[in-house]
C-alpha cells in the first residue's frame, strides 16, 4: 500500500503495509489455544471468528487434537502444510512462546498476541520479555501486541478477539488504535450504537513490534479511513506518530487522540525555565494541536468528537443553529456552543417566518429555537423546523433537540430533514424511549446523535476543530 | 571553529552547563543578536559568569547600571569572591519593550521542541509558553508568536508600542534550528530574557544558557 512503511535495511520482512494487508483481508488464520472449554481465551477467539461469519480457513490448534467448534483441528503449529496467513496466539505464556517460537518456520505474515504476562505484568514477566524480544529480533514475520484484545475488520467479517464487545460493527470510515483492549471495546461498542462505522480497529497491547506510529501511518492510508480514534499511554515513537497525524490531516482527514497517563521520564531533572515550563502535559497538548490531532480528555468524549467527524460533513463557519422541543435545553446548548468559541445568532426573517407557521405563540422563532410541546402533535412539524434552520443561510451547523417522543415517525422525519441539507447536523434525543427499531433509521444514515447537550458540544468542538481554528 | 566543532570541544572537557559569555559567543555566531562587549561608555551591565553558577543573580553576580569603570570594579570584586569566572561587561539594553523566554529542549515523547512566551518574571506569573516541535520553519514561528496570550503583550497593551515579532519569529527559528541539528550534543537552550524592542528596531538576547548533554547519553539515543 504505502511506501512510507518500508522497512529498516537489513530487516527481512515484507513490508509492514503488505503485513498489514493481509492481517485485515487474511486467507487463513490458525488459532493458537483453540479450545472446546468456555472461559478459555481460545475458545473466544474462535467462537467470534466463526459467529461473526469469517469466510476464510480457520484452522484450530490443539494438542488433543479433534474436531473443535465443527473445525478439524491440528495438534501443533507444524502440522500445518502450506501458508497460514495470521496466527493469534491465545494461550498461557509459555505455550505462547514456543508457538511464536514456531511460526519461524512456517510462512505466516503477521502473529497476533492476545497473550497476557510480558513487560506489563513486571518482574513477573521479564523472563518472558526477553525471550518475546529475542524470538522477534530476526522474525520473518510482524507481531500485533502482546497482551491486547486482538483485531477487527468488519467489512472482511473478521473478529480476532476473545472480546464481545466488538460484535456486529458496521463497515465505515472510522478506524481506531488502542494500547488498553479495554477502551477499544468501550469505544467500539458505543460507536456501534450510534450506526457510526468501523474500518478497522487494532487492540496494539504492549506494541513490542508493531507500534501506534506504525498502525497510525498505514491505517490512515487506507482511502476507507476518514478518522483515526487513538487510545495511548505511552507513545513510544511520539515523532514518528505526530508526522503520520499531519499527513493525514493534511489530507483532510482526522485523528483524535485520548492520551492516558503521566509520563514516567517526566521528572528528569531540568536546568532551565524551558526544561520546568514543557511538562509532558502541555508538550502533548501543544504538539498535538501543531499537527492537527485532536486531543479528548477522554475515551467518552472521544467518541463523542468521532461521531461527528464520522458524518464526513465540513462546517463552513461557527454560526449554529438550535432547535428544541423545550427551552430549557436549549439554553443550555446555547451556553456551551458559545462557551465552546461558536456564536448563536438570530436566524434569518425568512426563516423565522416559515418556523411561525409550525410554532405556537408562545414558543421563540429566533435562536435558539423553542417549539415548544405543541409541534409534537405532528410529527412532521419538527422535521419541517429541522430543514428549515438548516437552509437558513446564516446557519454553519444545525442541532435538533429532543426529549422524551417514543414515535418512530419523528426520527424519520428528523433523519429526512438529516439528508435534506448537507451542512453538520447534530440530534440530542435526551429520553430513553428510542427502540432499536426506531432508532435504525439514524444508524443507516449514520446521523450524530447524542443524549445530552454537553456530549454534543464535544462533537459540536470537533467540527471546530475540522475548520482548523482549534484543536 | 564551527558552533557544532566547539559544543563537541565542550563536551569533551567534561563541561555540563556552558555559562553565559561562551553561549552568547556560540549563538552570536548562528545570527542571534547579543549586547556590545566591553564598552567605552554609557551604562553598563556587570556580570561573572561560571558554568558552576547558571543563576547568577542568586550570587550577586548582576549588577546593573553601572559605568565602564565602575563595572570593571564590580567584576573583579566578583572574581574574587568566585574564582575561574568569566567577566562579563555589556551595555544595558534599555529601548526594550518585551522581554521573551526561548528554549528547546529534547522531549522524551517527541523528541526536539522549541518554546517561546512572556520571559523575565513573567515566566513565573503566567503559563502562557508556546511550544512547537524543532526545528520550527519561519512560518511557524510567526504563527507562534501571534498565538497565545503573549501575542497580545508583543502587539502592545494600553497603547505601548508593538514589539518587532518578526525579529523574535527569525530568533525562534534560528534557534530551534541549531538545536534540532545538534540535539546530541545539546540537552537544553536558553535565551531569557530576549529583549525585544519596538516594530523594526531588533532584538537582543540578554541572557542565554546552554545545557550539553551527557556523552552516554549521545550514544544512546540519536540512531
Amino acid at each position: 500500500m504505502a511506501n512510507s512503511n518500508a522497512n529498516q535495511p537489513g530487516d527481512g520482512r515484507p513490508s509492514r503495509a503488505e503485513a498489514l494487508d493481509v492481517l485485515f483481508n487474511p486467507r487463513s488464520i490458525a488459532v493458537v489455544g483453540a479450545s472446546r472449554t468456555k472461559g478459555k481465551l481460545g475458545q473466544a477467539v474462535l467462537a467470534l471468528l466463526k459467529k461473526n461469519g469469517y469466510g476464510g480457513k480457520i484452522i484450530p490448534v490443539n494438542p488433543s487434537g479433534g474436531e473443535i467448534e465443527g473445525l478439524q483441528a491440528v495438534r501443533s503449529l507444524d502440522e500445518i502444510e502450506g501458508a497460514v496467513d495470521v496466527v493469534v496466539l491465545a494461550t498461557p505464556v509459555g505455550i505462547a512462546l514456543d508457538a511464536l517460537e514456531a511460526c519461524k518456520a512456517l510462512d505466516v505474515k503477521m502473529v497476533v498476541g492476545v497473550t497476557s504476562g510480558f513487560s506489563e505484568a513486571g518482574d513477573d514477566g521479564h523472563e518472558n520479555e526477553a525471550r518475546l524480544r529475542r524470538i522477534m529480533h530476526d522474525a520473518p514475520f510482524y507481531l500485533i501486541g502482546p497482551n491486547c484484545e486482538g483485531v477487527v475488520k468488519p467489512s472482511a467479517d473478521l473478529q480476532l478477539t476473545f472480546s464481545p464487545m466488538f460484535d456486529g460493527l458496521r463497515p465505515g470510515p472510522v478506524a481506531m488504535i488502542s494500547q488498553s483492549g479495554a477502551l477499544a471495546g468501550l469505544m467500539a461498542l458505543r460507536l456501534g450504537e450510534r450506526g457510526v462505522g468501523i474500518n478497522a480497529i487494532v487492540s496494539s497491547g504492549n506494541e513490542t513490534d508493531l507500534t501506534a506510529a506504525d498502525l497510525l501511518d498505514y491505517l490512515g492510508n487506507d482511502p476507507e479511513t476518514r478518522v483515526v480514534l487513538c487510545y495511548v499511554e505511552e507513545l513510544r515513537e511520539g515523532r514518528r506518530f505526530v508526522e503520520a497525524a499531519r499527513r493525514l490531516t493534511d489530507a483532510g482527514k482526522h485523528v483524535v487522540a485520548v492520551k492516558g497517563g503521566r509520563s514516567r521520564a517526566g521528572s528528569r531533572a531540568v536546568q532551565s525555565h524551558t526544561g520546568a515550563m514543557a511538562g509532558d502535559d502541555r508538550v502533548i497538548s501543544a504538539i498535538f494541536r501543531e499537527t492537527g490531532v485532536i486531543r479528548a480528555r477522554e475515551s467518552v468524549a472521544a467518541v463523542d468528537a468521532v461521531t461527528a467527524l464520522a458524518a464526513g460533513r465540513k462546517p463552513a463557519g461557527k454560526r449554529v443553529g438550535i432547535i428544541s422541543v423545550t427551552g430549557g435545553l436549549g439554553v443550555e446548548m446555547t451556553d456551551l456552543a458559545e462557551s465552546a468559541g461558536f456564536e448563536v445568532p438570530v436566524l434569518a426573517e425568512t426563516t423565522q417566518t416559515a418556523l411561525s407557521q409550525y410554532v405556537p405563540f408562545y414558543g421563540s422563532v429566533t435562536n435558539p429555537v423553542d417549539l415548544t410541546g405543541v409541534v409534537l402533535a405532528n410529527p412532521t412539524y419538527v422535521g419541517r423546523c429541522l430543514e428549515a434552520v438548516a437552509a437558513d443561510p446564516g446557519v454553519d451547523i444545525a442541532i435538533a433537540i429532543v426529549t422524551f417522543v417514543p414515535d418512530q415517525l419523528f426520527i424519520e422525519a428528523l433523519a429526512e430533514a438529516y439528508e435534506k441539507t448537507d451542512k453538520p447536523v447534530l440530534i440530542i434525543w435526551t429520553g430513553s424511549a428510542r427502540s432499536d427499531a426506531s432508532d435504525e433509521a439514524f444508524r443507516e444514515r449514520a446521523v450524530p446523535v447524542y443524549d445530552s447537550p454537553a456530549r454534543a458540544a464535544s462533537g459540536l468542538a470537533a467540527l471546530m476543530a475540522m475548520q482548523g481554528e482549534v484543536a | 571553529m564551527t558552533p557544532r566543532e566547539t559544543l563537541e570541544h565542550w563536551q569533551k572537557n567534561g563541561r555540563k552547563v556552558v555559562h553565559e559569555a561562551d553561549a552568547k559567543d556560540l549563538i552570536q555566531q548562528i545570527g542571534i543578536p547579543v549586547p556590545d562587549r566591553d564598552p567605552a561608555k554609557g551604562r553598563c551591565v556587570a556580570k561573572l559568569c561560571h558554568d558552576d553558577y547558571p543563576h547568577k543573580s542568586d550570587h550577586g553576580l548582576v549588577r546593573l547600571g553601572l559605568s565602564p569603570e565602575a563595572a570593571k570594579v564590580a567584576t573583579d570584586e566578583m572574581a574574587q569572591r568566585y574564582p575561574g569566572g568569566t567577566a562579563l561587561i555589556e551595555t544595558m539594553e534599555e529601548n526594550s519593550v518585551a522581554e521573551w523566554i526561548v528554549g528547546c529542549k529534547r522531549d522524551d515523547t517527541f523528541g526536539p521542541i522549541v518554546l517561546a512566551g512572556p520571559g523575565g518574571i513573567l515566566v513565573e506569573l503566567i503559563d502562557a509558553a508556546e511550544i512547537r516541535l524543532a526545528p520550527a520553519d519561519p512560518q511557524t514561528t510567526e504563527a507562534m508568536v501571534k498565538s497565545g496570550p503573549g501575542a497580545r503583550l508583543l502587539s502592545g497593551l494600553r497603547g505601548a508600542d508593538p514589539a518587532d515579532s518578526g525579529a523574535l519569529a527569525d530568533l525562534i527559528s534560528r534557534i530551534s534550528v541549531f538545536f534540532a541539528e545538534n540535539a546530541d550534543l545539546i540537552s537544553e537552550i536558553e535565551i531569557n530574557p530576549v529583549m525585544v524592542r519596538a516594530d523594526g528596531k531588533g532584538l537582543v538576547a540578554a541572557d542565554a544558557l546552554i545545557v550539553l548533554a551527557p556523552v552516554a547519553e549521545e550514544q544512546g539515543s540519536l540512531a
